[in-house]
């Protein structure tokens, strides 16, 4: 492939699945490319939030609902508190495999990337929240509502049982605002630091005080008494005394669009700060109906989404490289649903679980994929994965020792091999089951 | 499979095994007897194996290290820098409790004064830090008062990207050792971390820390997927940088394992994977994590029992960076802090007793981004804060209180301590007396050096 002989137009289409998607198979990239890029986007976006036949059989597994009266299991240590913490840790892994699966069976890939897109605009994690059935409730606000309107998602996302566990909506008193949901909301969902003060952060905590997650009502509640009405100046906006108003003026302010644009940029694109130009040229059409199909539409066919700093501009997340690895080698969705493939052991070794974010400020990008830690765990994931009976590696074995190499990047989605990484391939040409685990650690393939 | 599961020629691996919880740490940490096998194995397997000593000589003197020694008396002091994660209230950590002013500002959540365990001046550490005491009783425990830096950033994110790049104004994207390597050669060994990722403190422009991975440190794969391997990692420019920095990775982690392999062979394994949270202990489902954030490495006690390995092999490691996370306590905190800093108790001192009257001293800085709110919410936590204590704990430690303690009245205009030491004071000092540089080669600007060391 060193020869160029793989053509711009399914060059773009295998950067555009493997961005917005998990990696395209050699039939995914015949299909699309007689379709067309554009084509192929539009359908995509249009696609959002409709049922996908890729995924349809793979129904959410069985999870513990939160119980309606908490109190009643006892408190912390207590034997059916402790029984609940064991039952949720032992059902956690079965949602993650649920999402992988999905990952790699759907059609139209955008469907999983998005949500995946937006847990990590609003980062929330199992470590805090506890119960898998309320991460799963939040993951299906992203698939619901992510591709409509970002206020209105970010509205919903507020008032969903997750986020308002995540960040102690619980816990506070309009005597002593809690600042925790306030702040991040700012910084990390909407707006970007240096685009509030902590004037603002106070009085936007003062207007959320009496949100509830209630499980009498199973879900949010607004408790009045709670409640502090006073008028408040938020971001120079006077007379401000709901959350819902805080919401609205944070995502419909200009430094909002900024933000929101370099956040999916960066993660489909490569990483940009507000400032970029390219987030100049996206953030006023965005910023006039805060339509997420309309950005994700705008930012595909970007001219320089598949022009130079893009390609070779991110390097894949472990998520995208576990579902994207197991896909291309034609491990069956249904055996890591069920477990077979142990992909929440995998994805903590790589330092990425879904569901599990570090923080509120969710993953990093890139370079901190490369520790060599995490370099060990996927060579070591590779060498083993190639030897599964689960996988299929014979588009690769079947072809001669000379072609493995080209057959291993048409299986990879991967446009072309370095010179360094074709001669390495070819040490170990010989052995079609060496050569795609070499394949799969290379520098082309880590990379996205 | 756990990728922690040995990967030998001898026995390619077919079946996947069935995907599985982590198993819960308690049964699995580091056990004392580990540390002793761990500082003849260095050198007895690297002979076995007929790597011909312990150090790759080629590579390493690729990488300008000198060659064919191990550590000594003479390469000084060790530093290990350890990060709380969350934002740890120091009010209740170093308690002043005999401060009016604390008592009402806490209210119900002050720590009961008569359970306290006293210092001096006023002052005493939490109940839950009795090892900790038992080091000041030795003169090994230095408290810093006061530390922080001017227009405190009350986010997470950014105050800890300030403590860990030592820039303030953010003009610095390095990390403060990262800055010290990137001047000072190529080798990845002499500063490692302990868990999935690289924390920004030990990144430079050039040169990246290594991350050592839960045991066992092998390569995987038969020889021939091994070597080819080593032949991907000559990937060089002119292919992409961040293919570049894929390359980079995989020759230092080649190092890595060659040189540290033998050490965690896997035998008296930890925990499977440090990117995981569901393993229980502080870490795990049992305790509110917090929106704060979170160190990925693991139980601090096993992380610490990794170093504590490398050091008694003499790896010629001079900077480790640990972490430890859940202390972004804005309600339940007094149970939540508790537990936390008994953990930290358990852990600490402990590994400092190892490794007592190891030729090289042993210095322990603990920070975290920053102090939390004088006066407590009313979710029974406290919000985020500024100025706060480091605690220094070591060996060539001298004990006692440095800087000034905070007035808890004359706050900033957030209710917050003001600081009266700048947090790259504590830099400097350990720069220049622990790791053997000056310090301004790393840090912008002449910072008053401490007296702890």
């Amino acid at each position: 492939m060193c020869d160029g002989r793989v053509d711009s137009a399914t060059a773009n289409l295998a950067l555009l699945y493997r961005r917005a998607g998990f990696g395209a198979s050699a039939a995914e990239l015949r299909t699309a490319g007689a379709a067309g890029y554009e084509a192929t986007v539009a359908s995509w976006v249009g696609g959002l939030g409709q049922p996908d036949p890729g995924t349809s059989a793979l129904t959410p597994p069985p999870l513990t609902p939160f119980p309606d009266d908490d109190a009643a299991i006892g408190g912390p240590g207590s034997p059916g508190r402790l029984a609940l913490q064991a039952s949720l840790r032992r059902e956690f892994p079965t949602l993650v495999r649920w999402w992988v699966a999905r990952m790699m069976a759907a059609v139209n890939p955008l469907t999983e990337k998005l949500p995946l897109l937006l847990h990590n605009q609003f980062p929330t994690a199992v470590s805090k929240v506890q119960f898998p059935s309320l991460m799963l409730g939040q993951n299906m606000v992203f698939r619901r509502a992510g591709s409509g309107s970002f206020g209105a998602l970010t509205l919903a996302v507020a008032q969903d049982p997750a986020m308002l566990i995540w960040l102690d909506a619980n816990t506070d008193h309009r005597a002593h605002p809690n600042e925790n949901f306030a702040r991040e909301l700012f910084e990390r969902f909407t707006l970007g630091i240096g685009n509030y003060t902590q004037a603002d952060v106070t009085a936007a905590a003062a207007c959320f005080t009496g949100w509830r997650f209630d499980p009498a009502v199973g879900g949010f509640r607004f408790a009045a008494a709670d409640h502090d009405p006073a008028p408040q100046t938020v971001l120079g906006q006077a007379g401000v005394n709901t959350g819902e108003q805080v919401i609205a003026i944070a995502t419909s302010s200009p430094a909002s669009a900024r933000w929101v644009v370099s956040r999916m940029w960066s993660f489909l694109a490569y990483p940009v700060t507000p400032a970029d130009p390219v987030v100049a040229g996206l953030a006023p059409a965005y910023q006039a109906d805060l339509d997420m199909s309309g950005l994700l539409r705008s930012i595909l066919l970007h001219p320089q989404f598949t022009a130079a700093p893009s390609v070779g501009g991110l390097v894949k997340q472990p998520v995208e490289w576990v579902a994207g690895t197991l896909k291309a080698l034609g491990v069956s969705p249904a055996a890591v649903a069920d477990g077979t493939v142990p992909v929440t052991t995998v994805l903590a070794g790589l330092g990425q679980v879904p569901f599990d974010p570090p923080s509120v400020g969710g993953w990093p990008q890139n370079e901190a994929w490369l520790s060599t830690a995490a370099t060990l765990v996927r060579w070591e994931v590779a060498a083993r994965l190639v030897r599964s009976p689960l996988v299929d590696l014979s588009a690769v074995a079947d072809a001669s020792a000379g072609d493995r190499p080209d057959a291993a990047a048409t299986l990879l989605s991967v446009p072309s091999w370095s010179s360094p990484t074709a001669n390495a391939l070819a040490q170990v040409a010989d052995d079609p089951v060496e050569l795609t685990a070499l394949a799969l650690v290379s520098p082309e393939y880590v990379s996205n | 499979m756990s990728p922690s599961t040995p990967m030998s020629p001898s026995t390619p691996m077919i079946p996947w095994t069935p995907d599985e919880q982590p198993p819960v740490p308690g049964g699995h940490r580091f056990s004392r007897r580990r540390f002793l096998a761990g500082a003849g194995g260095l050198m007895g397997a690297a002979a076995v194996a007929g790597v011909g000593g312990y150090w790759l000589e080629g590579h390493l003197a690729s990488h300008g290290v000198t060659v064919g020694s191990t550590a000594s008396a003479s390469d000084g002091p060790i530093l290990v820098v350890l990060t709380l994660y969350g934002g740890n209230d120091g009010l209740n950590t170093v308690i002043p409790y005999e401060d009016p002013a604390y008592a009402s500002a806490r209210g119900p959540m002050a720590v009961d004064p008569s359970t306290v365990l006293a210092l001096r001046d006023g002052f005493g550490l939490h109940p839950s830090l009795a090892q900790f005491h038992g080091l000041w009783q030795q003169g090994r425990l230095a408290v810093v008062h006061g530390v922080g830096y001017p227009d405190p950033n009350l986010s997470h994110f950014a105050s800890m990207d300030i403590w860990q790049s030592a820039s303030p104004d953010g003009s610095q994207p390095t990390g403060w050792l990262g800055r010290w390597l990137d001047a000072t050669g190529e080798d990845p060994l002499r500063a490692l971390a302990i868990g999935p990722t690289l924390p920004l403190e030990l990144s430079g422009a050039k040169v990246q820390g290594g991350a050592v991975p839960p045991p066992p440190l092998q390569l995987p794969g038969t020889p021939a997927f091994q070597q080819a391997l080593t032949a991907l990692g000559a990937s060089a420019p002119p292919v992409p940088a961040l293919q570049g920095d894929v390359a980079a990775s995989g020759d230092d982690l080649m190092l890595l394992v060659r040189q540290l392999g033998p050490l965690f062979d896997g035998s008296g394994s930890a925990s499977p994977a440090g990117g995981t949270n569901l393993e229980g202990g502080a870490g795990g489902l049992a305790i509110d994590q917090g929106g704060g954030g979170r160190a990925d490495g693991g139980v601090l006690t096993d992380q610490l029992d990794m170093i504590g390995t490398m050091i008694k092999a003499k790896v010629p490691t001079k900077a480790f960076a640990v972490s430890f996370g859940g202390f972004d306590t804005h309600a339940g905190q007094l149970a939540t802090q508790k537990a936390l800093l008994a953990e930290l108790d358990a852990a600490v001192p402990a590994f400092l007793a190892f490794l007592a009257g190891n030729e090289r001293p042993v210095v322990v800085v603990i920070h975290t981004e920053f102090g939390r709110r004088v006066v407590a919410n009313a979710s029974g936590g406290t919000d985020h804060g500024a100025a706060n204590v480091v605690l220094v704990a070591g060996h060539s430690v001298k004990g006692g209180f440095y800087g000034d303690a905070p007035s808890l009245t004359k706050l900033d205009d957030n209710g917050n301590l003001q600081y009266s030491t700048d947090f790259r004071s504590v830099y400097a000092t350990v720069l220049d007396q622990a790791v053997g540089v000056d310090p301004g080669s790393v840090l912008d600007g002449r910072f008053p050096t401490l007296a702890f060391l």
